[in-house]
């Protein structure tokens, strides 16, 4: 023990075993790196910026598909070519996606008939070009394998309460597909501004555990925080 | 490739028996469902998972099943749930018991 470091302290260790796949991942980026593909500072960018990726494009096209109905049907009928009219690139991976979702991309449309809810059970996948990163209870294995199963029990979980009569639809992007909710537009948003609108779509009101509120943005801090 | 099915269609999905990668999942094999949408023809992912671009292509559909098929309990008659196959995973549904 050191001169200026003389109290007694628990020592640090790891929490948690480390994964086979992290040993992957670890292995393989090394070998990359050695073989100069890309750099160690390279990777650590591009996770940076992967990792800044917000819900803001998806809000803004749900935003400006409640104002504008023609933009409504493009987004609805190939959501990949009308990304571009609220600056999202679905396609090119160093615009606003990664390489993994070179996918289709749709639009789910909630009505007064049907909820849509969106799950990847096989892993975590995600429309992350216009969401960002998945929200971490997305990636576990409880909403994942539960959500598919007890839909309206989980969606209560997250104070949630859909009507009987109305259809709930859980989307399971399994495949080649990522897809996104457009939530309905709440009353009391008259004459709002795209830019009022958009701030009242958050991040879960386009996964589907959440409605938008008038009353309540991403920014908002909810009571008894901080 | 032409496709087999069309939207509209019913389909059961096959119970095959598989030890490699499928990202089929298992609580759908053997139910029935409603072919919703038709998409472009793609590497199958029992290919693409080992890398084998030049491997197997194959049309994908979204398929849409009433929740109360997929699980015996489930009590909410209008609810659903959507997800995709490759064509290989679809057989023309049995009949209607």
């Amino acid at each position: 023990m050191s001169a200026d470091h003389d109290h007694d302290h628990t020592p640090i260790t790891a929490s948690e075993e480390v994964s086979e796949f992290e040993i992957l991942e670890v292995a393989l980026r090394e070998l990359a790196i050695e073989r100069g593909l890309f750099s160690a500072e390279d990777h650590r960018r591009f996770k940076e910026w992967a990792e800044s990726r917000e819900p803001a494009g998806g809000s803004r096209l749900v935003a400006k598909a409640w104002v504008d109905p023609d933009f409504k049907a493009r987004l609805l009928s190939d959501a990949t070519a009308a990304c571009p009219e609220v600056g999202i690139d679905w396609n090119q991976p160093t615009g606003e996606g990664t390489p993994s979702d070179y996918t289709f991309f749709h639009v789910l449309e909630n009505t007064p008939e049907v909820h849509n809810v969106i799950v990847c059970t096989l892993c975590s996948c995600y429309p992350r070009p216009v969401l960002g990163m998945s929200p971490e209870w997305y990636r576990t294995p409880n909403y994942r394998r539960r959500i598919v199963r007890w839909p309206r029990e989980v969606l209560a979980e997250f104070g949630l309460s859909i009507s009987p009569e109305t259809e709930i639809r859980v989307h399971d992007s399994n495949q080649k597909s990522r897809f996104m909710v457009m939530p309905m537009r709440p009353e009391g948003t008259e004459g709002w501004t795209e830019e009022q609108l958009a701030a009242i779509v958050t991040r879960d009101t386009m996964i589907g555990v959440a409605l938008p509120d008038p009353n309540w943005t991403a920014a908002a801090a909810p009571s008894g925080a901080g | 490739m032409s496709s087999r099915y069309n939207v509209g269609d019913r389909v059961t999905i096959r119970e095959q028996f598989s030890i490699f990668y499928t990202r089929t999942q298992a609580y759908t094999r053997g139910r029935m469902g409603t072919v919703v949408q038709q998409f472009e023809t793609g590497l199958i992912p029992e290919d693409e998972a080992y890398g084998n671009e030049d491997g197997r292509v194959e049309p994908f559909y979204k398929v849409r099943f009433r929740q109360a098929d997929l699980w015996p309990e489930y009590s909410f008659p209008a609810d659903t749930l959507e997800t995709e196959f490759s064509e290989s995973w679809l057989l023309p549904a049995r009949e209607e018991p």
